[in-house]
């Protein structure tokens, strides 16, 4: 080649720096002027074009055709980059035209797929996300093809402007190129994503987390977040075996980066402020991992009444034996994380907690426990002072977990005290909060405590029926009970007042059935006051009456509400008929010669 | 809430494109001038003009034009209706989201004069005067921040060159939402006002880029704190009420850290590993799961897929939650928390540029603000209480339609004498107190 010797390593030098103005001194940039570096970069190469272009003749056409395509590659990199998307697309159009003859062998592949990889990035871009779709299937085609028709570790494109001596390792190859692969998948993740294909979508996220730590290309704090995060979709889909796996491997990969001693002795705190979020953001996701096993079984272990149904749990237990070994095993392999050290740590980590739906108290208390613990562990960080929102829907999750274990719990006393818990951890916090900046929370403890009372008044009665008669602690407490229920379903609606006091003739869509179910309740819970005294009963039946009566004539002036209460509705306009004739029959009763 | 869509002045006379935006009283028409210029026959279904309808339209390309909205006509709509929210104690918030250089820092905090927010607070310190001499006092206190790649900033104080970004977004459960070490100033007047907020703007961080030479490449919130100490009832009290003015980053924007992402339905892909958890939080969030823990839930935004339906009475007991996603809301939704939805009230303006030139942009801008308008904070029931007491009431109305049919069917019944019928009263009156004694117990 003629301009071998000198001046070939003249313009190597000119793309490397080009490559270093691109990728680490474009992130010094001054925010004024964000793409600087950028700029400088693309001069750069365009001289680097020029010196190729006028050494052209003589040189050997394909190898001449590689180098130019690595150049529009970078160029079409650089001006998409800098938000200039049709020049960007230009070059990198003419890269995959010069590579296309090519591009199955070992110094074009690893160029042609990037190159497609930053169409689809250009493309989605551009909101043609079945465009981008194409090229990103079509580069993890080319992956897939050459891997089994080569599978030696290709060029990687820098190496086309790079002195003999200086070219990579194999190892440090396939390294590069099957990191382009790893971007291909996490951008068919993304496009899947956007295409409403969330099925596709999470496998590709679950591949791209597991090439990450195949070929240790992660950072563990970032990496443990990510799998934490994908936790949560499993669990969306009930699929606990896969979200604890997450979770366990999550846990793992982030006490690596715990034990790494900071590199640097200046490491802010407010670094270590954020790994101790993010640990506490891991054991929240634990939290809702135990909380969603522990519904989940509840869902089918329950009768049409929500008490634990005997029949289904001998049933469930029966077929869990049979399932056991066999079906786990086979999805685990699939999903499976890590090499074989990582992989015994997060098998370990797993067996701290089932994934399979507890079926007595037992097994559910054990994970209660272990939910329990992560409560307290994300509590240490997400304190009520700094962390009002994310504190309160730790306890939140605190309560739920009480709630979910009171359904395995046979006996009512001690179901009652765990409901007893509930109302000790939120009343505080309920109390403490501002409704003017925090009036979504508090609605939602309102409803949440009036609705722990109202459980908790349930079982009350339940306990006293089982008795001879109804001494009169339990008529006591009962009534105390239902008498705080209403208080806080009265709180619930207060909260929609508008600043001058005055209830809203007609109801936010928004609101309109918290507020028609607590109203209702509120009639419900008056009629359930027990009391010896006949006037002070007749008292409570009307009030019970007038709830009812809002529902009902609402509904008549504002039609639309119909179908958000239609069985509220229908069980109100039976009340509205029946008390007024109760009512009388108790009058009658109470002056029966009148 | 209530949605303001602007149809600012432009670059458009500038760049000779064509004007493919129309203005027809509460409705913006957009035309596809791609499928406009097509041969007629061809098989697209695209309709060429998309409508989207908004609660105030504005046309302010060209002052000649008998629809043109000056600033002041925007005002009296926007800041007045600002003002009124204020007095009462709502926290109010003023959203301005557009492409960069359709004129949305021009609505929102740009050159002197003549701005929403100048008319806001020209509003407050007149009506502040009015109280002057009555029982009411006030206090306005201001404070102007900025959030650049997930950074705040105090645009109120002498920065540190070396640690411009440090403030930290905290929230105290008496005071809400709030930044650690912001300044705040207290303020006696109009003028005073508008230096400070002159003087945060020059501190704002534009940087140039192709579509605009001074394009807002940060988000910043101008807050009015508005404290009214009234008499009510003889008592002391206070009404305290925040009003943030919210200037969006331009929308053409593609650094995935931009909190843009968390708040608009771009199809971008983000292109570092390290975000791989926004991907797989917004599927988290898609797949919206079974759950019965929460009695009532709140909902953020994520336009459309956040819509949930109304759990079919009766048929179902639980509510739908998603799980616990380790993804942050964006720190700018995290500070605006308690404006976006329930007792606040929200309005948007959505600013884009006529020109053809930004049809793309300018169809996201309005497909965002339209689907903002479906933003809901949305309170729910805890299904399974419910269920069970529907359930036993049922059984409680059948009881006592049992019990009145007896009392009707006796009362019917001729020819009992006096003294029997006395007797059977007397039965009967006892049996109900059984039968109510057995309903009250359950």
């Amino acid at each position: 080649m003629a301009a071998a010797g000198g001046g070939w390593a003249a313009v190597c030098e000119k793309f490397r720096t080009a490559r270093t103005l691109s990728a680490v001194e474009s992130r010094k940039d001054p925010e004024t002027e964000p793409y600087r570096s950028k700029y400088s970069a693309r001069a750069l190469l365009q001289e680097v074009k020029q010196l190729l272009s006028a050494a052209e003749e003589g040189g050997e056409a394909r190898l001449l055709a590689v180098r130019r395509a690595v150049l529009e590659y970078e160029l079409g990199v650089n001006h998409t980059d800098t938000e200039e998307l049709s020049a960007g697309e230009e070059h990198l159009q003419r890269c995959t035209q010069l590579l296309e003859p090519h591009r199955l062998s070992p110094d074009c592949v690893s160029l042609y797929i990037q190159a497609q990889n930053n169409l689809g990035i250009l493309w989605s871009e551009r909101d043609e996300i079945k465009t981008a779709q194409t090229y990103l299937e079509s580069a993890e085609a080319l992956y897939n093809q050459y891997m089994k028709e080569d599978g030696n570790p290709p060029l990687d494109p820098s190496e086309h402007f790079m002195a003999e001596e200086d070219k990579l390792t194999d190892q440090e190859r396939s390294k590069r190129f099957e990191k382009a692969y790893t971007h291909t998948l996490y951008y068919l993740a993304q496009v899947y994503q956007h295409l409403e294909m969330i099925e596709k979508a999470a496998q590709y996220c679950h591949t791209t987390l597991k090439r990450q730590l195949e070929y240790c290309g992660y950072y563990p704090v970032e990496w443990a977040l990510n799998a934490a995060t994908l936790s949560q979709y499993y669990l969306s889909k009930q699929c606990f075996m896969e979200s604890r796996h997450c979770l366990a491997a999550a846990s793992v990969i982030f006490s690596q980066a715990e034990q790494v001693p900071s590199a640097e002795d200046n490491e802010t705190e407010q670094d270590q402020q954020d790994l101790r979020q993010r640990k506490a953001e891991i054991a929240r996701c634990w939290i809702k991992y135990c909380l969603n096993l522990l519904q989940s079984a509840r869902k089918l272990l329950e009768d049409n009444i929500g008490e634990l149904d005997p029949d289904r749990q001998l049933e469930l237990k029966a077929q869990r034996k049979k399932e056991e070994d066999e079906k786990e095993k086979g999805r685990k392999k699939a999903v499976l994380f890590g090499t074989s050290d990582i992989c015994d740590s997060v098998l370990a980590m797993e067996e701290k907690v089932s994934s399979v739906y507890p079926l007595d108290f037992q097994e559910a208390r054990e994970i209660f426990l272990v939910g329990q613990n992560y409560v307290q562990e994300a509590k240490e960080f997400f304190q009520v002072d700094g962390y009002v929102t994310d504190h309160i829907e730790i306890v939140q999750d605190h309560s739920a977990l009480f709630k979910v274990l009171a359904f395995f719990e046979e006996d009512y006393e001690r179901r009652c005290k765990m409901h007893k818990r509930r109302i000790d951890m939120l009343e505080p916090i309920y109390a403490d909060l501002n409704p003017q900046y925090y009036l979504l929370i508090s609605r939602q403890l309102q409803f949440e405590l009036a609705d722990t009372y109202y459980e908790m008044m349930d079982l009350k009665v339940a306990i006293g029926n089982r008795l001879e008669e109804l001494d009169s602690h339990t008529i006591k407490k009962i009534n105390s009970l239902a008498q705080l229920a209403i208080k806080y379903y009265e709180l619930f609606l207060d909260s929609l007042r508008n600043p001058d006091k005055v209830f809203p003739e007609e109801l936010e869509e928004d609101v309109l059935r918290p507020a028609m179910v607590a109203k209702f309740h509120i009639a419900r819970l008056y009629g359930k006051l027990i009391t010896s005294d006949s006037k002070k009963q007749l008292e409570n039946m009307q009030t019970s009456l007038e709830y009812y009566t809002f529902l009902v004539d609402y509904c008549e002036k504002y039609p639309d509400a119909v179908r958000a209460i239609e069985t509220e509705l229908e069980l109100s306009k039976e009340m509205v008929g029946l008390l007024p004739t109760r009512m009388e029959r108790l009058r009658a009763k109470l002056c029966p010669f009148i | 809430c209530l949605f303001t869509f602007l149809c600012p002045r432009s670059r458009e006379s500038a760049e000779g494109g064509r004007v493919i935006v129309e203005v027809d009283d509460k409705v913006a028409k957009v035309r596809n001038i791609k499928v406009d210029s097509r041969l007629d026959g061809t098989w697209d279904s695209r309709e060429k003009t998309v409508a989207f309808s908004f609660d105030y339209c504005y046309w302010s390309v060209d002052p000649e034009d008998p629809k043109y909205a000056s600033q002041e006509m925007v005002f009296q709509d926007l800041g007045t209706s600002v003002l009124s929210g204020a007095f009462r104690g709502y926290n109010i918030c003023l959203f301005a989201y557009g492409q960069t250089g359709s004129g949305k820092t021009y609505t929102m905090m740009g050159t002197p004069v003549s701005h929403t927010i100048h008319f806001t607070l020209r509003g407050l310190f007149s009506r502040k005067d009015d109280y002057s001499d009555q029982t009411a006092s006030c206090r306005v206190k201001v404070s102007f921040l900025e959030i650049y790649n997930e950074r705040v900033r105090d645009l109120l104080k002498q920065s540190d060159r070396k640690k411009p970004y440090t403030l930290r977004v905290r929230e105290h459960p008496e005071t809400g939402p709030y930044v650690q070490g912001l300044t705040q100033r207290l303020v006696t007047d109009y003028k005073q006002v508008v230096e400070l907020l002159e003087e945060g703007i020059a501190k704002r961080i534009t940087a140039a880029t192709h579509i605009h030479n001074a394009s807002s490449r940060s988000h910043a919130i101008f807050t009015i704190h508005y404290t009214q100490a009234i008499l009510e009832n003889n008592l002391p009290s206070e009404i305290a009420s925040k009003i943030n003015l919210v200037d969006l980053a331009g929308s053409e924007r593609a650094d995935p850290s931009y909190c843009r992402d968390r708040i608009t339905e771009g199809a971008n892909i983000n292109k570092s590993l390290v975000t791989l958890g926004i991907v797989i939080s917004t599927l988290a969030q898609n797949s919206q799961m079974f759950s019965s823990c929460q009695s009532i839930n709140t909902i953020t935004s994520e336009g459309e897929n956040s819509h949930v339906d109304s759990p079919s009475v009766g048929s179902i007991s639980g509510t739908r939650r998603p799980a616990y996603i380790p993804y942050r809301d964006s720190i700018l939704t995290w500070l605006l928390k308690d404006s976006l939805g329930g007792n606040s009230k929200t309005i948007m303006i959505a600013t884009i540029s006529p020109a053809s030139s930004s049809y793309n942009e300018t169809m996201s801008t309005l497909r965002y603000a339209s689907n903002a308008k479906n933003i809901i904070n949305k309170p729910r029931v805890n299904e399974d209480a419910n269920v069970k007491l529907i359930r036993e009431l049922r059984e409680e109305i059948d009881r006592l339609k049992t019990m009145l049919m007896s009392f009707e069917l006796r009362n019917s019944s001729p020819s009992w004498s006096d003294d029997r019928d006395g007797n059977l009263t007397e039965l009967v009156l006892q049996n109900e107190m059984k039968v109510c004694m057995i309903y009250l117990m359950l």
